[in-house]
Order: structure tokens, then C-alpha cells, then sequence
């Protein structure tokens, strides 16, 4: 038996119990599916490639120092790593120039537009448990953090003692995964899409500051408005990949001025979730060494961001790159190839792509195969993570540190 | 290797060296006597016309952590607006108030700062902070770790535990969070204002537990004392920024009842009511209080004029300043069940009542406050202004032409409701030197910084004598670190890392069950992912400088 901290989403769930059987790993006390997933990859062969051929680790390194050198324009991409993994390839792209996004940039960077813009009113994990009596769920599913619910949203004890929570969830979708606990807590739900999602929000806020209902007639506003007047302390939970991708930020933007907007009375907080490829990680790094998140670009020798101009989509399809350095040591993300754009992937050995990209290195999974320092979703509580595999997959720590040795 | 460091005028005032010309010798980046007769002197540097300090130390700076990196994603217009390309042996960065890694240890270093101390590592993000801190060159570091809003304290001190135990809780979350020292932010506040409580004063009672600030503050101070902790108490007030507040900083230097306890940011907690604003000076009865009371040290957080942005663990204080935000946006985030943060960007300005009158009320502490030993210069960066302020402060403090020149330029109400003008005293380099070198040390229990004696680190600074002393201190002629030149005529010479200063305490571990069944139970984790381990932080690069709890002046 091997306890062990899950490095395949943001919640880091560091109560996991494994079973080892012949270098296999069986989780015995999680339902995770992402975890279980995970650890049911198996490996077949480990060797890295070029242009799909098996080739050694040095020879790869040697060509991807070479791509470097040459390469006017580099885009590092995907960036599922770890703090180390993330410090190695800003000290390249500082010297080098190049491009920094990251897998979840499209939708989270709409989180980071809102907050750049007006700001917000946050919460962590053990505060979102613990203190609130009211909590909104928006859009949000248990597929992209399946234990965010059973340990933080349905616990079974809270410092503030809180009988029975009232959950609302506000979506497209019916809520299989809330409505099968349903008991636990008092529940409502409101289904809607994004445009009415945006109206209700506006409406909302325009009906709280007024403190008055007016004569509205509108069930649902009613509703959230008398909800929200007897909170004593809520939260709203979002995941801005499953909204409408035209009306994403303003409904962002709104949500984080309707919870700033609320704190005029009661105490309200907002928790914007950020998938499962430690976007968290990647950019608290980039914050520190650059002042500026993901999509950031140094070709001018500093740091210069902009959410629009270096999203990855738009670099790959305006061909404004001319190497592209994909990174994925969690999961198998499909990544995209383009002509004229030499690809590198640096991925688990699992990946199904790993032969189209132009030189493929097998990396380990941090956590499992090596040590690692990765950030929560709540941005605060960072865990360490200590290797439990023995099967010799570097770190991106590692081979990046290495290609560096050799520009 | 032996460096000799000859003809230099030598401001060392842990050694009661007052500019005198000595000759300093370097071996193995220690300080020492002077070399045996037979070692041989391999460089003289001669120093001639030069003035000598120990490297400074900045006790309260908010260089790393959760709300600085929270302020560089609020205020990316300040980072376009201050951005640093990379060199050959620097890299790039941007910011100036929520200056970046690389460059906060190159600029202090450059100022000619070789210590610097983060005030604010709350327990959940100390590991983050300190792995952040792990990108800050130059500098050795060290953490305060934040207490006295967290449910688990708050509910021991509820139940009246016993003393020992809090002190083993103290002990253990000192050393679990790596820190060096214990801070109270808001004793109380940040947790009632959970509850939606917007104030706290000192004798109110939070609405959870029922106890008082001041029954946090008296607790926490004792178990410093009594763990021989490096560095006593470290105290952000209650009503931080509230107008009449001087009162109730007077009522918590009596609350210890003459126990060791460091106000910080003391300028932010100095406010009287009077007048036709209902906001005057409240640093003659301040400065009076501390000069009686030989326990309590200070900083005072000056405030300069310009935009910067305010970065706090106190939620219930900046979220009662978020209207005053500017740009208008701000951040508030409740934070694990023990502390906060609030950012609120904020611009200085010369011709408003209540900030130049705040300048002027860092300035009348500074210079009321009488003994050099119990205050020390702190902008609280970056909330009353980046610490690239200080060679012009320290110009504000030791020349006093220049003082009321300033003066003169500041809104008129404020000009006349304060005492600047009368104050005659300007500081000497000696004194400036202990400010900033030789009381910060002493005060954070670290004797092998802050002076130039036998067994030092060779943390040097040379500056070159200037009649304009903002001149003279913003650009060192040399800076050492560990005896290696750093700095030469404002250029980074090398780029070497700092050592990590962590306290180390003994403590019952038994105290250890009942704060794991706590973290598995509430909190969500387990407390063994809590712990940071010295392996994990060797990992990032950083050495580490273990203080053990022995103090035995309290």
C-alpha cells in the first residue's frame, strides 16, 4: 500500500491509497475517474522519436537544441507541467524569445481578462468547505474535478457547523452527479444557456443594488434575489471552458462584479476553476519571473503579454511560429500539427500523437515518476509530491535542462 | 583567500564604530580579526574616501507570496509600464511595487540590501512563498508566518488551553512553515470579518469564538518569549488605516504589559480624530508611548507620494479602503481557515489632505521616536511605497533643509495641522546605519548580519560620500555578499543566491494528533502535505540557516 498525492487534477487529493501490483497502481480508496484513468495507462515502450522512429534520449535532446537555436520563432505549448518544468522553459524562452500559453488558455484567460479588468473576491478549498452556507454552481460538472464535491461541497462536518447547505445549480445540463445526492442539501436548480445566463446575472446585480425587487416577475430572479439577501456567506463555482465562448468573459465579468457587489452586505467569494492541466502551476510561476500569466512572449528580450495576440490558436493558425514545443506530462491532450510548423512533444509515453510530432521525448509524470511542486486550484496551497514509479522517465525539469546545456 | 578592505571610514554600530577609519578583513565570506601572520593577504582594496556599512536589512517587505503575485495579475498597466530586458548574466522581468523575482533581489542588492524579510507567509501558502522566494538572488531571506486568525488557535484560545499548548501549536507551525517569526495581522479581525464583522476593536469580541483581540495579541506574545523565539512578536494592529486608531495602538503596547512586541507599519496606526476632517496626527502621543516603553520596537511604513498598490492578509481592513482603490479595481480572497489577503492598487498624492498628511506622520514618528535602536525604515513595500524609496527617505530623515522643502510642496491643511516643520533633528549616517542594519539584526535575533564584527557574514556596502544623501545612498560604489563583489558603481557583477533564514524550535509533538485529526477533518488535507519539508526547498536551490530558539534577552 503507497499513499499518494493525485497529480492528474488541480484539487491535488493527497488522502489516495494505492494498491502496487507489478509496477501497476490501483487506487483503494478513490472513485476518481481521472485518476483511475490515469494510472491504467499502460506503457508499452518508452523510447523517444524522431519523425515517429525510435531514436536514443540523447540524440533527441541534441535535435531539439538544434530546432531551438534555429527557430526565429518558438511557441512552447500545451505546458502541462511543474514549477520546476515551467522555471526551465521561461530561462529558455528569456534567452531565446518565443511564445508561453498554455492548454487551458482559451477559456481561462477570460478569468484573467475579468481580473486584470476589475478585480474579485476569492476563496480556497478549505474555506469554501467550511464557511459557506450558500453555493452556486455554474456550468460546472464533476467531470473536470470529480472530488471537489464529495470532500468540499457535501462534507459532513464544518467549522461553522452548517445544517444543510442550499446549492443551487445554474446550467444547460441536468446536474446527474448533484441530483443522486440531493438529500445531502437543499436543492435547486435553474437550466438555462449562456445568453439567459448573462441577463439573469445583469439583472441580478442591477435588482441587489437597488435592494429591491421592483415588480419583477421572473421566477428565477425572485428566487436568487431572496436567496442571496439571506446568505451569510456564499460562493459562486464556475468553469468558464463549458460557457458560450462569444459571451464567456461578459459573463464573467459580471459574475465577478455581482460577488464584489454582494460583499456590500454579506460575505460572498467566487472560485474559478482551471482544468486538469495545472494552468494554476504554470502561471503563478510566470507571475513571479515575468509580471504577466500565460501567453507571453520575450522575442523583444522582456516580457510582453496579450491574452489575444499569443493565444495559441491564433500563433498555430496565422503560421506566426515556426517551432512549436508542446508539453504534457499529466495526460494525452490532442494536440494540433501544421505544415510548415515544426512540432516537438514532449509527452508521456502514452501519448496516441507521439509518432506525428516531429521529435517526440517520453517524459514522466510528475508525482509519480519524479519529485514536483504543483499549485493548487486555489491558487494558495502548493503540495510536494514524491516519486512512486521506478521506471526512469525524466522530468521536464530534466530534459529541458539539458537541451539548454546545449544552446 | 584574504581581502583587506583598507582606509575605509567604518559605520558598524553593533561595535560602536562611529567612522572610524579600520581596515576589515574577509576570509571564506566571514568577517574576521585580522589574518594570522602567516596567511597571506591575496586583494587590498583600498578604500580611501569611502564610507563602510554592514549590507542592509529590510525587516518588512513584501517581496514573494499569494497577494504579490495576486498584484501582478491585477496590474499588468504597471508591469508594461516599468519592464527590464534581459542580459547576459540577468534576466528579464517588469514591475516596480510588484517587482518581479529576478529583479527585486537585483535591485536591493543594487541599493546595497543584502537581507530581506517577507512579513506575510499565511501557513497554506508558505511553501509557495518560499519556492517563489527561491527565484530572489542576491538577498538572504527569511518569512514571518501569519497566526491569530486561524479557526484552529482561535478555537484553543476559546476553550482556554493551556499556555504550553498554544506555545507547542506556535512552535510546531513555526517550523512546519519554515518561518522565522510569528506575525499577528488584525488579531481576530480577518476571522470575524468571515462572519461579516466589518470591525474589531481591541476589547470586541469576535462573533464566533467570543474572545477578543486583545486576549490573541497576550497569548501570542508570551509563547514567543516563552520559545526563546528569534524575533519577538511581529504586530499589524487592529483598525488599521482608521481614523482615532492611535488609541487603540496605545492600548495594545499596555495590553503585553511590558513584554517584548515589534509594531509594524506603526505610520498606518498613528491616527487621531481631531479637526474640522476628522483626521489628524497622532505621533507625538505614539512616539511618547513607545519612548517609555523600552519592550516595543518599530517600523513605520513611510509613505511616499506615486502610485503603488497596498497588499495585505487584513481582508477586513482593505476591503473597508476598496472604494478608495486606484485604478478602481481590488481583490479580497478569504484564505483557509486562517488569514486573508486584500490588494488594493493606491496612488499617494502630495495635494491630498489625508496622504500627505499620512507622509508627514511617518516622518514626525521617525523623527520622535528617540531611540535609533526601536525603529527601523520600512515603506512596507509596497504598500506605503516600492522600497527604491528609501535613498530618498533616508535624504528626508538626515537633511533637514531638504524635509521642509518638501513640506512646503504639500497640501496646506496637512502642512498646518502637523509638527514636522518644528522637528529639528536629522539622522547621522550612525544612526542611519543602525535604522537600517545593526537594530533590524538584533531586533530579528541574527548575529551574524547587521554588523562588521568578527564572524559576520562580509555583507559590505561602500558607499561613496555625497552631500546629497539620496544620491549617495541610491548608488553604492561596491555592494559584498558573503565577501563576493555583487555590485560595482551600480552594476551587477555576479549573480549568486542568499541563504534562507528559519527558525528552529523544540515543542511536545504529541500536540501533533490533534492538529492532524484538524487538517483531515476541516480543513481537507492532510497535515503531513502541510509540512514543509527542508528537502523540498534544497530542491529549488535554496540553503537553508537555521536560528535555533535560544534568545535569552526577553
Amino acid at each position: 500500500m503507497q499513499s499518494f498525492i493525485c497529480p492528474f487534477c488541480s484539487l491535488l487529493c493527497d488522502d489516495i491509497r494505492l494498491e502496487i501490483k507489478n509496477n501497476s497502481f490501483v487506487p483503494l480508496n478513490s472513485n476518481c475517474l481521472i485518476l483511475k484513468k490515469s494510472l491504467k495507462r499502460k506503457i508499452k515502450d518508452h523510447f523517444p522519436r524522431i519523425k515517429g522512429k525510435k531514436t536514443t534520449m540523447s540524440i533527441a535532446i541534441e535535435e531539439l537544441a538544434k530546432l531551438i537555436k534555429k527557430s526565429k520563432s518558438i511557441l512552447f505549448a500545451g505546458m502541462g507541467t511543474d514549477t520546476k518544468g515551467t522555471k526551465v522553459s521561461l530561462d529558455i524562452l528569456d534567452k531565446f524569445g518565443g511564445t508561453i500559453d498554455h492548454f487551458s488558455g482559451d477559456s481561462y484567460s477570460k478569468n484573467l481578462k475579468s481580473i486584470q479588468e476589475i478585480g474579485g473576491v476569492y476563496i480556497t478549498l478549505a474555506e469554501l468547505k467550511n464557511r459557506c452556507d450558500t453555493i452556486i454552481i455554474i456550468e460546472t460538472t464533476d467531470q473536470t474535478v470529480p472530488r471537489l464535491f464529495e470532500k468540499y461541497i457535501f462534507p459532513k462536518e464544518t467549522i461553522n457547523k452548517i445544517k444543510k447547505r442550499k446549492i443551487v445549480y445554474i446550467g444547460s445540463k441536468k446536474p446527474q452527479f448533484l441530483l443522486k445526492n440531493k438529500n445531502r442539501f437543499a436543492f435547486n436548480s435553474i437550466y438555462l444557456n449562456s445568453q439567459n445566463l448573462l441577463n439573469l446575472i445583469s439583472q441580478l446585480r442591477q435588482k441587489i443594488n437597488n435592494n429591491s425587487l421592483d415588480s419583477t416577475k421572473d421566477k428565477n430572479l425572485t428566487f436568487l434575489f431572496k436567496l442571496l439577501k439571506n446568505t451569510n456567506y456564499g460562493s459562486i463555482i464556475l468553469s468558464a471552458s463549458e460557457l458560450d465562448k462569444d459571451l464567456c468573459d461578459l459573463i464573467i465579468n459580471e459574475i465577478n462584479l455581482l460577488i464584489q457587489d454582494l460583499n456590500k452586505f454579506t460575505r460572498f467569494a467566487g472560485m474559478f476553476l482551471s482544468g486538469i492541466h495545472h494552468l494554476v502551476t504554470v502561471n503563478e510561476v510566470l507571475l513571479w519571473q515575468t509580471g504577466f500569466p500565460i501567453r507571453t512572449n520575450f522575442s523583444k528580450g522582456y516580457p510582453r503579454h496579450n491574452i489575444d495576440q499569443f493565444s495559441t490558436t491564433r500563433l498555430l493558425a496565422k503560421k506566426e511560429v515556426d517551432l512549436v514545443v508542446w508539453i504534457d506530462s499529466f495526460h494525452e491532450e490532442k494536440i494540433t500539427f501544421k505544415k510548415n510548423i515544426k512540432s516537438v512533444l514532449l509527452g508521456i509515453p502514452t501519448h496516441p500523437q507521439k509518432k506525428n510530432a516531429d521529435i517526440f521525448i517520453p517524459l514522466g509524470t510528475p508525482g509519480l515518476d519524479h519529485n514536483s511542486h504543483l499549485f493548487r486550484v486555489d491558487k494558495v496551497v502548493s503540495m510536494h509530491l514524491k516519486k512512486i514509479r521506478n521506471i526512469s522517465l525524466p522530468s521536464v525539469f530534466e530534459v529541458l535542462s539539458k537541451v539548454k546545456e546545449r544552446i | 583567500m584574504i581581502v583587506r578592505i583598507k582606509n575605509a571610514k567604518v559605520y558598524d554600530p553593533t561595535n560602536k564604530v562611529d567612522g572610524r577609519i579600520k581596515d576589515i578583513f574577509i576570509k571564506d565570506g566571514k568577517i574576521i580579526k585580522r589574518p594570522n601572520p602567516k596567511e597571506k593577504i591575496s586583494q587590498v582594496i583600498n578604500l580611501k574616501n569611502k564610507i563602510v556599512m554592514p549590507g542592509g536589512i529590510d525587516i518588512h517587505s513584501h517581496i514573494a507570496g499569494g497577494k504579490v503575485n495576486l498584484a501582478r495579475l491585477l496590474l499588468p498597466e504597471e508591469h508594461r509600464k516599468y519592464l527590464y530586458s534581459s542580459t547576459n548574466n540577468l534576466r528579464s522581468g517588469s514591475g516596480l511595487g510588484t517587482c518581479t523575482s529576478f529583479h527585486i533581489g537585483y535591485k536591493y542588492a543594487k541599493l546595497g540590501y543584502t537581507a530581506v524579510f517577507e512579513p506575510a507567509s499565511l501557513p497554506a501558502n508558505a511553501r509557495s512563498t518560499i519556492i517563489e522566494m527561491s527565484d530572489i538572488p542576491l538577498i538572504d531571506k527569511g518569512c514571518y508566518t501569519v497566526l491569530g486568525n486561524d479557526d484552529f488557535l482561535l478555537n484553543l484560545i476559546q476553550k482556554k488551553t493551556s499556555q504550553k499548548k498554544i506555545n507547542d501549536y506556535v512552535a510546531w507551525i513555526l517550523t512546519s512553515t519554515k518561518g522565522l517569526g510569528i506575525k499577528i495581522v488584525n488579531p481576530g479581525g480577518i476571522n470575524a470579518f468571515k462572519f461579516n464583522q466589518r470591525e474589531l476593536d481591541l476589547d470586541a469580541k469576535n462573533k464566533k469564538y467570543g474572545i477578543t483581540p486583545r486576549s490573541i495579541l497576550k497569548i501570542l506574545t508570551k509563547s514567543l518569549i516563552d520559545l526563546k523565539a528569534p524575533h519577538p512578536i511581529h504586530v499589524h494592529g487592529c483598525n488599521l488605516g482608521v481614523p482615532g486608531n492611535v488609541k487603540t495602538t496605545l492600548k495594545q503596547i499596555s495590553a503585553v504589559e511590558g513584554k517584548p512586541m515589534h509594531l509594524t507599519h506603526i505610520q498606518y496606526h498613528s491616527y487621531s480624530n481631531e479637526g474640522d476632517r476628522n483626521f489628524s496626527s497622532g505621533a507625538a502621543i505614539l512616539a511618547e508611548s513607545i519612548n517609555k516603553n523600552k519592550n516595543i520596537s518599530c517600523d513605520i511604513g513611510q509613505v511616499m507620494f506615486g502610485q503603488t498598490v497596498t497588499t495585505s492578509a487584513d481582508t477586513m481592513s482593505q476591503y473597508r479602503n476598496h472604494s478608495f482603490a486606484h485604478p478602481k479595481k481590488w481583490i479580497c480572497a478569504d484564505i483557509e481557515c486562517e488569514a486573508g489577503c486584500g490588494i488594493i492598487p493606491f496612488e499617494y498624492r502630495d495635494k491630498n489632505y489625508v496622504n500627505a498628511l499620512q507622509w508627514a506622520i511617518g516622518l514626525e514618528l521617525f523623527l520622535l521616536i528617540k531611540d535609533p535602536w526601536r525603529v527601523y525604515l520600512t515603506t512596507d513595500h509596497p504598500n506605503g511605497a516600492a522600497f527604491t524609496a528609501y535613498p530618498r527617505l533616508i535624504k528626508l530623515l538626515m537633511d533637514r533643509s531638504f524635509r521642509n522643502e518638501e513640506l512646503e510642496k504639500i497640501n496646506k491643511d496637512s502642512q498646518n495641522n502637523s509638527i514636522l516643520k518644528s522637528l529639528k533633528r536629522e539622522y547621522s549616517l550612525y544612526e542611519i546605519a543602525i535604522l537600517t542594519r545593526s537594530g533590524p539584526a538584533k531586533i530579528l535575533g541574527l548575529n551574524n548580519i547587521g554588523h562588521l564584527g568578527e564572524g559576520a557574514k562580509a555583507d559590505i556596502t561602500v558607499y561613496t560620500e555625497h552631500q546629497d544623501k539620496e544620491k549617495m545612498f541610491e548608488n553604492p560604489f561596491l555592494v559584498f555578499k558573503d565577501g563576493q563583489i555583487i555590485v560595482k558603481n551600480g552594476t551587477i557583477k555576479k549573480v549568486i543566491n542568499g541563504k534562507l533564514y528559519i527558525a528552529e524550535a523544540e515543542y511536545d509533538q504529541s500536540i501533533k494528533k490533534e492538529i492532524s485529526i484538524y487538517f483531515e477533518k476541516y480543513i481537507g488535507r492532510k497535515m503531513s502535505s502541510f509540512e514543509i519539508q527542508n528537502q523540498e526547498l534544497w530542491d529549488h536551490g535554496l540553503e537553508l540557516e537555521q536560528i535555533r530558539c535560544s534568545r535569552n534577552d526577553y
